[in-house]
């Protein structure tokens, strides 16, 4: 049989007698707590079964409401906070029951494990194809691991409980404050879109738009083994030529793939229902040539429409979570504020900082190298013009004004306001058909275009800078000849 | 030899960018197995590109010996389709379904087998015969009705007119251009193969003949020029129907990601949002943590966006530096623009070093460990997320192959311009201070970070004659 929320009731009969006077305090606002506190038993609450509330909220809500009659309201209220969990649970990775919720609210160590999974599943990066989850590759790391990860990331993204991190590694305790983190990053912004974003089921052929997504998703952090010892300069060489073979490999590779995706696509057109795709992409060809494979498409499709109507289902029912949790929270004492944590500022991070830093000052010494002498000379030449001349000036200075605060709206917004964003699905349609939605691969291309020119004026410029050190430092020694390789 | 520490951290930032590589690599491979093993299906010949015949035929000349079928074959041919045609009546008679314009479409879909297999009589039609009457009528008809956008009255052709025409595949194509009439003979002499596909439990056979798609492969690959031409060219679609369970899934997917992504606000939406915000207000305030909520990951993004300002200011001030100013007007605003510079990267470096001493003093280390912070640039579409994919139409296969040669060309600069500036600022210093090989180490850094490591530099001693 499966414990029930008259738990509750019984934790404050065992003598919980502080949570039993904060359960009585919040039940005036608690739609929850409005049942055991009106007619005392319990009932509503204690006959909810978790598990089938997972299975089938509708149901338990009808059921309660049935129970229920002459209370409709209260019924559906009383049904309604589970009904979100389980919700909840279901747009979750391996969401754990409403139940483990339950006792987390109390700090039941027995929940505790089922959350710590859950955190790292939710907090740590996916593979770029995250159709299968980072344990994916080899057995899933230690609880130990797994807790560390949970720490470092909930830390890194601001989260303010310090109780958190005291927390034991071996992972057998603290399934409120588990609670509490999960509902913080619930809070603070679209976790679940993002979750099942990562997951989607791809169904066309899909290419990202954007390197945000290409990049941030290396896959879990390898621990590697770094060489400890000094290597020479020509390592690096070696190192720096592997890397650009590596990349005229791919980009090979992707010139092939491109055509046989042409292929395909041509080969196919007209076998979509939906119009506006036109033909097959290789995941739904594959699902007809492949009877098996076919199915799994199948029923990772729908277990994923699953996942999304309870994403929906959520939103809509997520206001009497957020009451159920201030609760949680009014029975957890408040911390002193004494930080605890050890600083700790890894070299790579502090070497970024470095790089950026002293690539404004040098930018900085520049600008004032050429604004100086220009302003002297300025100044020298308009000693004597008139009156009307201000009004001029007046009009550039505004005209100056206005450009340059586009050119710090450009990055303040992210730096690339007209760079199409998102993973995009490719589809071959004929050069004439125009009207259809959809961006044109000859805008992203246009873009791309400019990006890459806009790169490449960084690149080269940075090897002029590093062509002038040299040559300063070359200049210092007489008697050597230099002689540069044959110009591009 | 390197010093450790500087050894440590360059080996480390190659070792990732090669990772980064590699793990494309590994994607674009499986993609690429993948999309290989669909097409060898089409394409059993294992050609990688097939090569359109060297004869080319104008539409009035004889066509060549291999490709026509003997008048035996089309008189036999006849005789089937009569047959075919005649099972069809008597099954419609029967099922009592059926429009005129359904049994139309059918008979030029029985049409097309004969005219396709015409080449490979022996073979094909002893196939072509058992698989249309495994059809059944209702659910065949529905199959060939489907989509073919644009080209009704190809499906509309009469079965006389095709195979009067008995040219094989190329017959099938309306409005023929030159270019089009290069068929490789060895493509019209493939059979037909099935897909079976199960649906709902009923079977539906989902068939391609051959023929039919291997024309378009030896256009597309002998002249990628012809894409526009190719598309409106596709006489009789052959219908891989995708099942209904799957379509119905699709299109339910789609429609709740539709909703997910829709910012449609409404009381219950916005009453949790607002309980969202007091909870985590709530939660700040009985917690013992940095109070300003600066977490490392905002200061890590911020960062970023110092880095791409930086590159925006030197971006302007060399367009301004090596712009020629025509009169004393834009004189003037060269040099307004110069100083605005100037005042901007002035606040960024103020904002920078605010940013450091807001982490010393919450004493929280920038970045946990295992990130690479430098890799990934912000990007400003975070803000505005899409969670469902949107459309990306390209044209042709030589416009798609440069969307994603460009998009790699993009990803490697920015992490060649990422590596150069590590490398900078590690291997500068050490030229700096002459050792026993200096020489030697010049000539690779200058190599590494002017050339890209593609070249090297000739140093010359040039010692006075005695």
């Amino acid at each position: 049989m499966p414990a029930h929320w008259t738990e509750e009731t019984a934790l404050k009969g065992r003598g919980h007698r502080s949570l039993g006077r904060r359960w009585r305090r919040v039940s005036t606002r608690s739609v929850i707590g409005r049942g055991p506190s009106r007619d005392g038993t319990g009932a509503v609450i204690g006959r909810w079964d978790p598990a089938a509330a997972a299975r089938n909220p509708r149901k338990v809500s009808a059921s309660c409401m049935g129970r229920r009659r002459r209370r409709v309201d209260r019924g559906a209220a009383v049904g309604a906070l589970p009904e979100a969990i389980a919700a909840l649970s279901r747009t979750l990775p391996a969401g754990p029951s409403p139940e483990i919720f339950r006792r987390a609210k109390f700090d039941r160590p027995e929940a505790a494990p089922a959350l710590w999974q859950l955190l790292f599943r939710v907090l740590s990066p996916l593979s770029a194809n995250g159709a299968s989850a980072p344990p994916a590759q080899g057995e899933p790391p230690s609880t130990e691991a797994q807790v560390r990860v949970v720490k470092s990331e909930l830390h890194s993204q601001g989260y303010p409980r310090r109780a958190l991190a005291q927390l034991p590694e071996d992972g057998s305790q603290g399934s409120r404050e588990l609670l509490l983190a999960l509902a913080w990053l619930l809070a603070r912004g679209p976790l679940l879109e993002r979750l099942l974003a990562q997951t989607r089921v791809r169904l066309g052929d899909e290419i990202p738009l954007c390197e945000c997504e290409a990049l941030a998703s290396p896959g879990p952090p390898v621990p590697r083994v770094e060489a400890d010892g000094p290597v020479d300069i020509r390592h690096l060489q070696w190192l720096m030529g592997k890397l650009r073979f590596q990349w005229r490999k791919l980009i090979t590779s992707q010139q092939e793939q491109c055509a046989l995706l042409g292929k395909i696509h041509s080969y196919t057109r007209g076998c979509h229902s939906d119009r506006s795709l036109g033909h097959l992409s290789v995941a739904e060809t594959e699902l007809l040539r492949d009877a098996e494979g076919g199915r799994q498409l199948l029923r990772r499709l729908e277990s994923e429409n699953v996942c999304l109507e309870a994403a929906l289902h959520w939103r809509r029912q997520e206001l009497v979570f957020w009451r159920w949790m201030d609760t949680v929270l009014g029975t957890c004492p408040p911390e002193a504020s004494q930080p605890t944590f050890v600083p700790r500022i890894p070299e790579k991070g502090a070497g970024e900082w470095e790089l950026v830093a002293r690539e404004l000052q040098a930018l900085q010494e520049e600008l004032r190298g050429a604004a100086e002498p220009r302003r002297a000379a300025w100044e020298a030449r308009v000693g004597g013009w008139g009156p009307e001349w201000s009004a001029v000036q007046r009009a550039s200075r505004e005209a100056v004004g206005l450009e340059l605060a586009a050119l710090q709206r450009a990055w303040e917004r992210g730096g690339a306001a007209a760079q199409p964003h998102g993973p995009c699905r490719l589809v071959k349609s004929d050069a004439g058909a125009s009207g259809g939605p959809g961006l044109r691969a000859a805008q992203v291309i246009e873009v791309l275009r400019s990006r890459e020119a806009c790169l490449e004026a960084v690149l080269c410029q940075l090897q002029r800078q590093c062509r002038q050190e040299l040559a300063r430092l070359a200049g210092a020694l007489p008697g050597l000849i230099w002689i540069l390789p044959p110009g591009r | 030899m390197l010093p450790a520490d500087c050894s440590r951290r360059l080996v480390a930032e190659l070792r990732d960018a090669l990772d980064a590589c590699a793990e494309r690599q590994r994607q674009l491979e499986r993609n690429l197995r993948v999309s290989r093993r669909l097409l060898r299906t089409w394409e059993p010949a294992e050609t990688p590109a097939p090569q359109p015949t060297p004869a080319p035929e104008t539409s009035g000349e004889a066509p060549s010996p291999e490709s026509t079928p003997s008048p035996q074959d089309l008189k036999e041919l006849e005789l089937l389709t009569q047959a075919l045609e005649k099972a069809v009546r008597v099954r419609k008679g029967i099922s009592k379904t059926g429009e005129r314009h359904k049994a139309l479409s059918l008979k030029s879909g029985s049409a097309a087998i004969s005219a396709t297999t015409a080449s490979a009589p022996s073979r094909a039609s002893g196939q072509a015969s058992c698989r249309v009457s495994e059809t059944k009528p209702p659910r065949g008809i529905q199959q060939t009705v489907v989509p073919a956008r644009g080209l009704p009255e190809c499906r509309l052709l009469s079965v006389g007119d095709r195979t009067r025409m008995g040219r094989g595949s190329r017959a099938t194509k309306p409005g023929p251009g030159p270019r089009d009439q290069q068929i490789p003979p060895s493509a019209a002499l493939q059979a037909p193969e099935a897909f079976t596909l199960k649906e709902k439990g009923a079977d539906v056979d989902c068939w391609l003949p051959q023929p039919l798609w291997k024309p378009c492969s030896g256009l597309e690959g002998g002249s990628p020029q012809s894409a526009a031409s190719l598309s409106t060219g596709f006489p009789d679609r052959i219908l891989l129907r995708l099942p209904m369970a799957y379509r119905k899934a699709a299109s339910r997917n789609s429609r709740l990601w539709a909703q997910l992504s829709s910012t449609q606000t409404s009381d219950s939406v916005d009453a949790a949002a607002t309980a969202k915000t007091q909870f985590l207000q709530k939660m700040q305030m009985t917690s013992g943590g940095p109070g300003s909520g600066l977490s490392a990951a905002a200061v890590e993004a911020e960062v970023g966006l110092l880095r791409t300002a930086c590159s925006l200011l030197r971006r302007r001030m060399e367009e301004v530096l090596s712009a020629d100013p025509a009169d004393c007007m834009q004189e003037y605003r060269c040099l307004l623009t110069l100083e605005g510079l100037q005042a901007i990267t002035e606040q960024c470096l103020h904002r920078l070093q605010e940013l450091r001493a807001a982490v010393a003093g919450q004493q929280l280390g920038p970045w946990p460990v295992g990130r690479r912070p430098g890799a990934s640039l912000p990007c400003g579409g975070g803000t505005d997320p899409i969670w469902s994919p949107q459309l990306l139409l390209y044209s042709s296969t030589q416009e798609l192959q440069t969307l994603e040669a460009l998009r790699l060309r993009v990803a490697m600069l920015d992490q060649q311009i990422h590596l150069e500036k590590v490398l900078m600022a590690e291997l500068l210093p050490l030229v700096g201070t002459q050792g026993p090989h200096w020489l030697a180490l010049c000539r690779a850094v200058h190599s590494l970070l002017c050339e890209g490591g593609e070249r090297f530099l000739t140093v010359l001693r040039d010692e006075p004659a005695d």
